[in-house]
């Protein structure tokens, strides 16, 4: 699938925009790490109260910093694709870059998971609530997917075709 | 100096293994997401975002942010050392530490102070103004930072 989407990429007005625009690259990465860090911030606060590691309000409560994840999850689904688009050939047969996917992917099934069985009951917890094995279950599959997405994308330039 | 830190083994294993080095930018990038994601994050919440999450669930997180950040120290003082002379010359990596350590005054000086006002706590804290000033500064000096951080590998 990949490499068909990096033959569809390969020559296209977008491909050889990114490649002629000088400054675009840099200007994609820091927007790339501004957005990481955006969607970590959340994250890491909405998981780690669902897990029950943080006292003070309701897990519910900590659902007010979803915009942000999802600002910086935006951001970053953007910047990604420019990248592929800029670069198919080397993206495409990246083992760092396919598994990174793949994870990306998980997380996502996570989040369905989480929306269809977990949300629900979510809503009659209280501040002081222990969250059920299943909950906590959902919330480090997340943030292990999540740092897993992380070190895999920074590994991206360092390994080897898959 | 710098050629002496560079010549240490240490710094001459950062250069050479072949792992080394993606080693210690993964960890470092695990601390920046820990830290400047959780920092700016609060410093939304002090400046009026997100009314209905608790404060006290992000004051529990500091000490995921002082790991994180002792993390990343070790890890850049050590990417650092690699390259130290070329580095100490390198703009983006000077404007990056400056940024470091504004952000580093403006969360120790938040927690100092936020000791000290025994009464109400958190919540008066939160309303001042110069705690909704450092949080500006502090937002801005981490997205400084990470603007800083990636030019390193494009300005010379």
């Amino acid at each position: 699938m990949l490499s068909s989407l990096a033959y569809l990429a390969d020559g296209s007005p977008i491909n050889i925009w990114i490649q002629d625009t000088y400054w675009l690259w840099p200007v994609m990465e820091i927007i790339h790490f501004l957005g990481l860090a955006l969607l970590f911030g959340g994250l890491l606060v909405v998981d780690l109260r669902m897990a029950g590691h943080l006292r003070g309000g309701t897990p519910a409560s900590t659902h007010q910093l979803l915009p942000l994840v999802l600002l910086g999850f935006a951001l970053n689904l953007i910047t990604g694709i420019l990248f592929f688009f800029g670069d198919p050939g080397r993206y495409s047969i990246n083992i760092g870059f396919q598994l990174k996917i793949m994870l990306i992917g998980l997380a996502g099934l996570n989040a369905l998971f989480y929306h269809w069985r977990v949300s629900p009951m979510l809503v009659t917890w209280d501040e002081t609530t222990t969250p059920p094995r299943l909950a906590k279950c959902v919330a480090y599959v997340s943030l292990a997917c999540w740092f897993g997405v992380l070190l895999t994308g920074r590994l991206i330039p360092y390994v080897g075709t898959g | 100096m710098l050629s002496t830190l560079e010549n240490t083994p240490l710094a001459i294993w950062v250069g050479e293994s072949l792992w080394a080095y993606p080693s210690l930018l993964a960890c470092h990038i695990v601390g920046l997401a820990i830290v400047v994601g959780l920092l700016t994050t609060r410093d939304l919440k002090l400046l009026g975002f997100f009314p209905g999450v608790d404060y006290q669930t992000f004051s529990d997180l500091i000490p995921v942010v002082v790991v994180a950040f002792g993390l990343n120290a070790v890890s850049g003082f050590l990417l650092f050392s690699s390259q130290a002379s070329y580095l100490a010359t390198s703009m983006p990596f000077l404007a990056k530490l400056i940024c470091i350590a504004v952000g580093l005054v403006c969360a120790l000086s938040h927690q100092m102070r936020e000791k000290r006002s025994m009464t109400g706590g958190a919540e008066t804290l939160a309303s001042g103004r110069l705690t909704k000033a450092a949080a500006c500064i502090s937002l801005f000096a981490w997205i400084g930072a990470i603007i800083a951080g990636r030019l390193i590998a494009y300005i010379f």
